[in-house]
């Protein structure tokens, strides 16, 4: 195929050429993760595909069918889809408050019946990206740096964070604000606006954190500050994570031989704390690999936001990235006793459908970006639907 | 479209912050990882050791494990306290277990009924998480490897095999070496040894009584450990036995005592109460403390029901009580020996003598004797044992001096034997009159007679009578008991290492005569033959009131048993050559001749027997009579082989 024949009109939707361009890089380290996690889940489980290898896998290789699909989606297509995936959260946040199931003392769930339950929170996730991209893509430089249009972003990003703190999932509500403010700075917020919002969050955090929070909110963050005051209560966890990391060593204990994680000292091991899981068994070489990888992914994906010709797929991808490395920075700094414990997954390492589906469904979306790459889409002042 | 320019302008401007902004997102998290790169190297290379320290104390636990305790032996060897190997039962509370499910389904294996099985929920409830609490002793092998073979299905239970004190003598050392029993909450002391996390396994014992509690740590031994993998509900997970601890075996303590005289001693006293002691009269080892009735040992270890332990506690001879130490009786006639030296040592001449006509009047009251002895000299004295005698000889020379004699011979005092319970009694004089009866402070005339024969505030234990004979007997050094011969091999202090007797020697030597005649001629000369040839016994009786006779009463015969009088013996052997003293109290046992004397020379048959000096000396041939050497003419000569000693002709 030459550079004339991708040139010719149409040639360009041709669903095999659409194919080709998907980054098989990308993907095949995407591969490399889960099945680093994989591999983690057969060991911590005592050599057994079961409970959780195989199951990981699987799930895998179905949503890795599913972005593939969701990249040859054109970008027009989720263009048109964005405010409705935004208000269709939206509604089912509002739902969830009304009527959401309580578990674990949160109200984050809703119940479909036979079709299983399922948190509206994780639509919130992409679509805030989606919404806010839209919505950047209709005004200018100009007013994308300071203007009362901006008013409109704030109402977009606040109103989800809110309801999903309100559940409680305070975890989940930081991680929109970020990825809602980091499309906001990525479409050109003025430094000085920035400059006094981080002023501002500097003042109203601390007494936030004594009044606001939830009392196991709190506990985390003073436990996280001092784990070693209470290493069988709330410290717990990031002590055993600790002495998980650093026995590691250079190059670990041996595939199979964590005793941390084997003898069930290690919490959660599966999930959030696979990455403490495969830092014992592997040791620096091994954690400094996957770190690697997931550099990788997060430099790949912004060279294909980077390229792509629309506003909307620039900022779609560049903001789906900027979620996907929050929670690779959140998970690794919680694991090595820097964040205190929130209950973010390492993705695609960590065992869990939800946050894999989230991801790869992201992943969809910046592969549609990096395969309509020079789509333009067209340009329409931010009318909500 | 129309203004393209515009358009492109717009475009353009918005890319160029998009694509600044970009790099400038790529470069955070860029920072990000690199971060975080840091912190791993930070933990991983830097503090490595650190951690992999803090994970190997997660990985292992030790699991203590009760050193073997150490034995008792007797002065040859023979064991006295040991252990055997014993099949039990441990069942500990986890987060996952519950107690009640698990001990109905050890019901199935074990013998447990509804009201065992309740106590033993509240005692695991007690016990701290993960600690076992004993469920069963001394399972057979096939109710062991039933539950071991099921140990997988039921959390918290472990069949082990430890060990368990044994005591093989029974009864007869029970007194002296104690027995060992569970550890109590009151024994767990905030630092020391009794700290130690050993104490709460439930296999260690600790010393109750005696010996065994007296050298506890001694024989306690240092605890091993086994080192265990557990993950983190504490569950075993595999054992590591190349990081094991052995444990090392308490020392073992070899008394002085002698088995077989131990044994025979309590023998002899049948039903009755009473004690004996005897000592080696050259060495001071204590070489027999018995205190009837008593009680099997062994039984305290496995711990005793409410109702056996009433019933021990409660019987009138008190088998729970030593009374080699802790009861003190008056002495009565025993003490005349200590009268006699008295009055030598004060300067009265032993051709004295005084009338014994069966009753004495003096301060207002008369004093009796058994019967009337006719004119009685000191030797006649203590042979007939005659109260009226000692009444006199007392009151002339009064209570400090006969005090402070039978101090010289350990009346009054206690010894350092080791193990605790001894009771001083009381060798009473004026300072004591005034020290303890702040009414009437004044030692009254009255009360000297009385003392004469023992008798009155007189209070002595049955080894301090036996230190008295002994000291007696040896004539040259103030013996001290030494009941502990050695502790791990060091052998203790000997009891001949104490100073000079600071008595006259002749005057020691006129009271050992009379003893050697009441064995011979006195008052015992019935009852203590020992049928050993010219091995004699010397000794002397001693019946002391236990109440107060009423009006017209002059023996204690038909009275009920816990008012009859006391009987002693005191007796030291061979009198020509002593080596054995010894002292027996029959509690309410009437006449010291009738009940303590025949006891005395039971005891001092067994240790004259075992000593091969004396063995030899009794089984001397009969030396040959001196065949005079006839020689007749026209006789025939003499046989060239003639027959053997003995062979009938």
């Amino acid at each position: 195929m030459t550079v004339s024949a991708l040139t010719r009109p149409g040639e360009r939707d041709r669903l095999i050429v659409k194919f080709a361009e998907i980054d098989w890089l990308f993907c095949l380290v995407l591969c490399l993760i889960a099945g680093a996690g994989a591999l983690m889940m057969f060991s911590i489980a005592g050599s057994n595909w079961q409970p959780w290898a195989a199951s990981h896998l699987f799930k895998f290789g179905l949503f890795f069918v599913m972005m593939v699909v969701l990249a040859m989606i054109d970008l027009r297509v989720w263009f048109a889809l964005a405010y409705p995936i935004y208000w269709l959260g939206m509604i089912l946040l509002v739902a969830v408050a009304v009527v959401g199931d309580v578990r674990l003392g949160a109200q984050r769930w809703l119940s479909f019946g036979p079709l299983g339950s399922f948190q509206p929170s994780e639509i919130m996730k992409l679509g805030i990206v989606l919404a806010l991209a839209r919505f950047y893509h209709g005004i200018s430089a100009e007013d994308a740096k300071f203007s009362w249009w901006l008013l409109i972003p704030a109402v977009m990003i606040g109103a989800p964070v809110l309801l999903v703190a309100h559940q409680p999932d305070l975890g989940t509500a930081i991680l929109i604000a970020a990825t809602g403010l980091a499309v906001v700075v990525l479409a050109g917020l003025s430094w000085r606006v920035i400059a006094a919002g981080v002023l501002a969050a500097a003042v109203a955090i601390p007494p936030a954190v004594m009044f606001v929070l939830h009392d196991y909110q709190r506990k985390r963050i003073f436990t996280f500050l001092s784990p070693e005051n209470d290493p069988s209560g709330s410290g717990y966890h990031i002590l055993q994570s600790k002495i998980a990391l650093g026995s590691g060593g250079l190059l670990g204990k041996g595939y199979g031989l964590g005793s941390q994680s084997q003898l069930n000292f290690l919490p959660e091991k599966q999930t959030d704390f696979i990455f403490a899981t495969l830092a014992e068994e592997f040791g620096f070489i091994g954690c400094a690999s996957v770190l690697f990888l997931y550099g990788a992914l997060i430099f790949m994906a912004l060279r294909t936001a980077s390229v792509a010709h629309s506003h909307f797929g620039r900022l779609a991808a560049a903001g789906t990235t900027a979620t996907f490395a929050l929670y690779v920075l959140i998970n690794g700094a919680m694991v090595m006793g820097l964040a205190p414990v929130v209950g973010v997954p390492m993705p695609l390492l960590s065992y869990g459908g939800t946050v894999m589906m989230t991801v790869m469904i992201g992943w969809g979306l910046v592969q549609s970006v990096r395969v309509h790459r020079y789509s333009e889409v067209t340009s329409g002042k931010g009318a909500f639907l | 479209m129309s203004e393209p320019s515009i358009f492109f302008t717009e475009v353009n401007e918005k890319q160029g912050v998009f694509h600044r902004r970009t790099f400038l997102m790529g470069g955070l998290a860029g920072i990000g990882l690199a971060a975080l790169g840091g912190q791993l190297a930070h933990l991983q290379l830097v503090e490595a050791q650190r951690y992999q320290k803090l994970s190997a104390s997660n990985q292992f636990n030790y699991r203590l494990v009760p050193p073997p305790r150490g034995l008792i032996v007797d002065r040859t060897g023979v064991v006295l306290a040991t252990n055997r190997p014993n099949f039990r039962l441990l069942v500990a509370r986890e987060e996952d277990n519950d107690p009640a499910t698990i001990l109905k389904s050890l019901a199935n294996f074990v013998p447990l009924d509804d009201a065992r099985q309740a106590r033993l929920i509240r005692d695991i409830d007690r016990a701290p998480k993960r600690v076992p609490v004993s469920v069963m002793e001394d399972m057979t092998w096939e109710q062991f490897s039933a539950i071991n073979v099921r140990a997988p299905e039921l959390p918290g239970v472990t069949a082990d095999m430890g060990e368990v004190r044994v005591y093989p003598h029974g009864g007869a050392f029970a007194h002296v070496i104690g027995y060992v029993a569970k550890v109590n909450r009151e024994d767990m002391t905030p630092t020391g040894p009794n700290a130690e996390p050993i104490m709460l396994h439930p296999g260690f014992r600790i010393g109750r009584q005696g010996v065994e509690k007296a050298f506890d740590l001694d024989l306690r031994g240092r605890p091993g450990a086994q080192k265990v993998e557990v993950d983190a509900k504490g569950h075993e997970v595999r054992q590591d036995s190349g990081g094991d601890i052995a444990a090392v075996p308490g020392k073992q303590i070899q008394l002085s005592l002698d088995a077989d005289i131990q044994t025979r001693a309590l023998e002899v006293f049948g039903e009755e109460s009473g004690a004996a002691v005897m000592m080696d009269c050259r060495t001071g080892d204590v070489l027999c403390l018995v205190s009837a009735p008593s009680f099997d040992a062994n039984s305290f270890v496995r711990g005793l029901s409410g109702a056996e332990y009433r019933a021990l506690s409660d019987y009138e001879r008190k088998p729970l009580f030593n009374k080699a130490l802790t009861a003190t009786y008056p002495p009565g006639s025993t003490f005349k020996t200590m009268v006699a030296l008295a009055a030598l040592e004060a300067g009265v001449d032993p051709a004295q003598t005084c009338y014994c006509g069966g009753a004495w009047p003096y301060g207002g009251r008369i004093w009796h004797c058994d019967k009337s002895h006719g004119t009685v000299d000191m030797h006649q004295a203590i042979v007939t044992s005659c109260d009226i005698f000692f009444y006199q000889t007392a009151l002339k020379i009064g209570p400090d001096l006969i005090a402070a004699t039978a101090r010289k011979f350990g009346l009054g005092e206690t010894f350092d034997i080791g193990i605790s319970g001894q009771k001083p009694g009381l060798i009473p004089d004026r300072a004591y009159k005034r020290r303890a009866f702040k009414k009437d402070p004044a030692w009254h005339p009255g009360e000297t007679p009385s003392m004469g024969i023992g008798q009155g505030y007189v209070n002595v234990n049955a080894l301090q009578l036996c230190v008295m004979v002994a000291r007696l007997a040896n004539a040259e050094k103030a013996l001290r008991p030494r009941l502990v011969r050695s502790i791990g091999g060091v052998l203790q202090p000997a009891g001949d290492a104490a100073g000079d007797l600071p008595v006259n020697r002749e005057h020691l030597q006129f009271v050992r005569n009379a003893m050697a005649a009441v064995t011979s001629e006195g008052t015992a000369a019935a009852t203590a033959q020992l049928g050993l040839g010219d091995v004699k016994m010397a000794g002397k009786t001693g019946t002391a009131q236990a109440h107060t006779y009423r009006e017209g009463e002059r023996t204690s015969k038909s009275l009920a048993w816990d008012r009859k009088d006391h009987a002693w013996f005191v007796a030291f052997a061979p009198y020509d050559d002593p080596r054995y003293a010894l002292s027996v109290l029959v509690e309410h046992g009437g006449f010291g001749a009738a009940a303590a004397a025949p006891r005395a020379r039971e005891i001092m048959r067994v240790a004259l027997l075992k000593d091969p000096e004396i063995r030899a000396r009794i089984e001397k041939p009969t030396p040959m009579p001196d065949i005079p050497d006839v020689v007749t003419d026209g006789a025939a000569p003499p046989d060239p082989t003639p027959a053997p000693p003995g062979t009938p002709t």
